[in-house]
């Protein structure tokens, strides 16, 4: 069962957002499957480099988005882009440094942490970005 | 031929620009912002000559009388005004040419940047043309020897009915409408000078068209301070009935009107027209090869506009999407103007070498050095690393000659520009522990070879620009070396003191014992990181 399922709460209304958070559910779902292998860390830290890739992609574009319309709350936005950004950093170090407990409590984690993404969409930014 | 000559005049540069360099520091040095300059010196000349023309008379006799005024009867203004236009003038002469060299020297004038050559030589006519009215006004003993030797030297060609030097031959020819004809020439014809000095800027972006502030305060006040000790004067009043023999000529703009005099009038238009050929073809004798330019790849674009936001060429755009994917927009490389410095996948988000090895593939690649590639190198270079101050150094093609650094045991990688290298990259070489430090060499801080190299790593080593480096790396594991070629040597020691910093700090632990976010306050290197933020 996948760690993260579609939702439509997810979806803010801009045909590129969703799409791209349909991919980096896809991502996590993916880094959570092989998480639950044995003997395949590796590919676990592939799975976690690609959604940093992938996030930081992501927010470059919401970015570019937010300056094009001007968006008042520029600057907090940006802030929490750049807070998510080294929180999965500090999440692949984790695991590549072995310090994470056990899978569930890691995989609760990743979720936590893609889920607050969602969190920093507030109504405005919705508004404003249709 | 050309590589020869390129070797000589850069050898005379770095030599006065090691000398500026001390005396002015890096930043603001005059050598590194020639072009700026030259801008500068332009509206200074337009500033001045907007407040002679309210007093200058276009008649015949008081043209020179007004100016006298203007130079004596109101020395402190007037005089200012007149000695700011003429030597503002003539330092634009000089920039203007200096900056044509360097350019030459620093091969940045063939491949994709033949555009800017091209229309910089042509600018450098409607210069002299801007110039040479000038003196004509004044009409002065020099006005009329230039007016006759000018005239004369047009009448060679076959273009005008009857020779225009016949004017100037005896008093009564001239009128006082020829000196509003003067006038009008010697406002448009700088009007065009500024036009075309836009077209010049066209393909790069962000062009740098005014000095830095210390700079043009300090050349302006240079200039007020000559114009109050050496004002310009007129050489006397000209009269048509005698005939100008000995003048003083302003080297910097007339340094043909002697020639004229020498040799014959068909000489000096083959040597007008000839060294202009041969400047314009200049950039195709030989023409350069350029690496190959940056390749897009859809999968992992989706349109976020940084490589188009960091090309200093113009190089990338963004167009309405192809592929079907619901983004807006997605990059394009155009590759008659990308150069190949890579500073776009520097700025790529998905430019990260903490993804998967196999589908290592970001949004802008150079196809001469992948980002793969970087990053094998990087695990290559760094696995023969030992102790606690291993570091590994990304140098650029135009920094300082890392060969020198070999014998350090400090492990180094060329790329074509130290911005191609994504922030990134840092983290992961630190967080991998692959190394204890991470060391970036470049051009000079105010010069660097691919314009806004230096610019944007230091912007982003200070999150003042994205991508930043994530506030998590300490930054006391990274360094900043701007010296430019010639720095090869004093970059041995600086490297010497950061990697005693490293083995002081011990191995690398997160959150641990590295102080995390901010700089120390004896960190030289990165105090140039802040000099910009803001």
């Amino acid at each position: 069962m996948p760690l993260i399922e579609w939702d439509k709460k997810f979806s803010v209304g801009v045909a590129a957002v969703d799409h791209e958070h349909r991919e980096l559910i896809g991502l996590v779902n993916d880094a959570h499957e092989r998480l639950l292998r044995p003997g395949d860390d590796d590919a676990v830290m592939d799975f976690l480099g690609e959604i940093y890739a992938r996030i930081s992609a992501h927010f470059a574009l919401e970015e570019q988005l937010m300056r094009i319309k001007n968006y008042g709350h520029y600057g907090e936005h940006k802030a929490d882009h750049e807070r998510l950004l080294d929180e999965i950093r500090d999440i692949m170090d984790d695991y590549e440094d072995d310090e994470c407990f056990g899978e569930d409590q890691f995989a609760q984690r990743l979720k936590e942490w893609f889920t607050e993404h969602f969190r920093t969409h507030d109504a405005r930014l919705h508004r404003q970005l249709d | 031929m050309v590589e020869t000559l390129q070797r000589a005049g850069r050898h005379a540069f770095s030599r006065f620009e090691a000398i500026l360099d001390t005396a002015f520091g890096p930043k603001i040095n005059p050598l590194y912002h020639l072009g700026a300059l030259s801008f500068f010196f332009f509206w200074v000349v337009v500033a001045s000559g907007v407040y002679l023309y309210v007093f200058f008379e276009t008649s015949l006799g008081g043209a020179y009388r007004s100016v006298e005024y203007l130079t004596h009867g109101q020395w402190y203004l007037g005089g200012v005004a007149r000695s700011l236009h003429r030597y503002a003038s003539d330092a634009m002469v000089v920039t203007v040419l200096l900056h044509l060299a360097r350019e030459f020297t620093l091969d940045r004038y063939r491949g994709v940047r033949w555009y800017a050559w091209i229309t910089g030589v042509l600018l450098l006519w409607f210069l002299y043309a801007s110039g040479i009215g000038g003196y004509w006004l004044v009409w002065d003993r020099l006005a009329q020897y230039i007016a006759v030797v000018t005239t004369e030297w047009l009448d060679w060609l076959p273009i005008f009915g009857e020779p225009i030097a016949r004017n100037f031959l005896g008093g009564a020819a001239v009128s006082d409408r020829f000196f509003s004809l003067l006038v009008f020439m010697h406002i448009g014809i700088p009007l065009l000078l500024l036009l075309g000095m836009w077209i010049h800027i066209q393909r790069i972006s962000g062009a740098r068209t005014n000095p830095p502030r210390p700079l043009a305060i300090g050349t302006l006040l240079a200039l007020v301070v000559l114009a109050l000790a050496y004002p310009a004067l007129s050489q006397g009043p000209a009269n048509l009935d005698t005939v100008v023999d000995v003048v003083r000529p302003d080297w910097f703009y007339l340094t043909l009107y002697p020639l004229i005099d020498i040799w014959s009038h068909g000489a000096v238009w083959g040597l007008f027209i000839g060294g202009t050929l041969l400047l314009l073809l200049l950039p195709w004798l030989p023409r350069r090869r350029e690496p190959p330019a940056a390749v897009v790849d859809l999968a992992n674009c989706n349109g976020c506009g940084r490589c188009f936001a960091d090309c200093p060429y113009s190089a990338v755009i963004l167009r309405p999407r192809t592929d079907g994917l619901p983004f807006a927009s997605q990059a394009e490389v155009d590759p008659g103007l990308c150069t190949g410095c890579g500073i776009c996948v520097g700025a790529c988000p998905t430019a990260t070498p903490f993804r998967r090895v196999r589908d290592l593939v970001p949004g802008i690649d150079m196809p001469l050095l992948t980002l793969r590639a970087i990053r094998d190198r990087t695990l290559a270079a760094t696995a023969a690393l030992t102790g606690t101050d291993r570091v590994i150094m990304y140098g650029c093609r135009s920094g300082p000659n890392l060969a020198a650094l070999e014998k350090t045991g400090v492990a180094t990688l060329v790329l074509p520009c130290v911005a191609a290298l994504p922030p990134s990259f840092i983290d992961f070489v630190i967080s991998r522990r692959l190394a204890d430090g991470v060391a970036l060499a470049g051009c000079a801080a105010g010069d660097c070879y691919q314009r806004f190299g230096v610019d944007w790593t230091e912007q982003r080593l200070a999150g003042a620009r994205d991508p930043y480096l994530r506030k998590r790396v300490p930054r006391a594991r990274v360094a900043a070396f701007w010296a430019g070629p010639a720095g090869a040597a004093g970059l041995v020691d600086e490297l010497g003191e950061f990697r005693a910093r490293l083995r002081a700090l011990g191995p690398y632990r997160r959150g641990g014992a590295t102080p995390p976010v901010s700089p120390p306050p004896d960190s030289p290197e990165m105090s140039h990181a802040a000099y910009r933020v803001g």
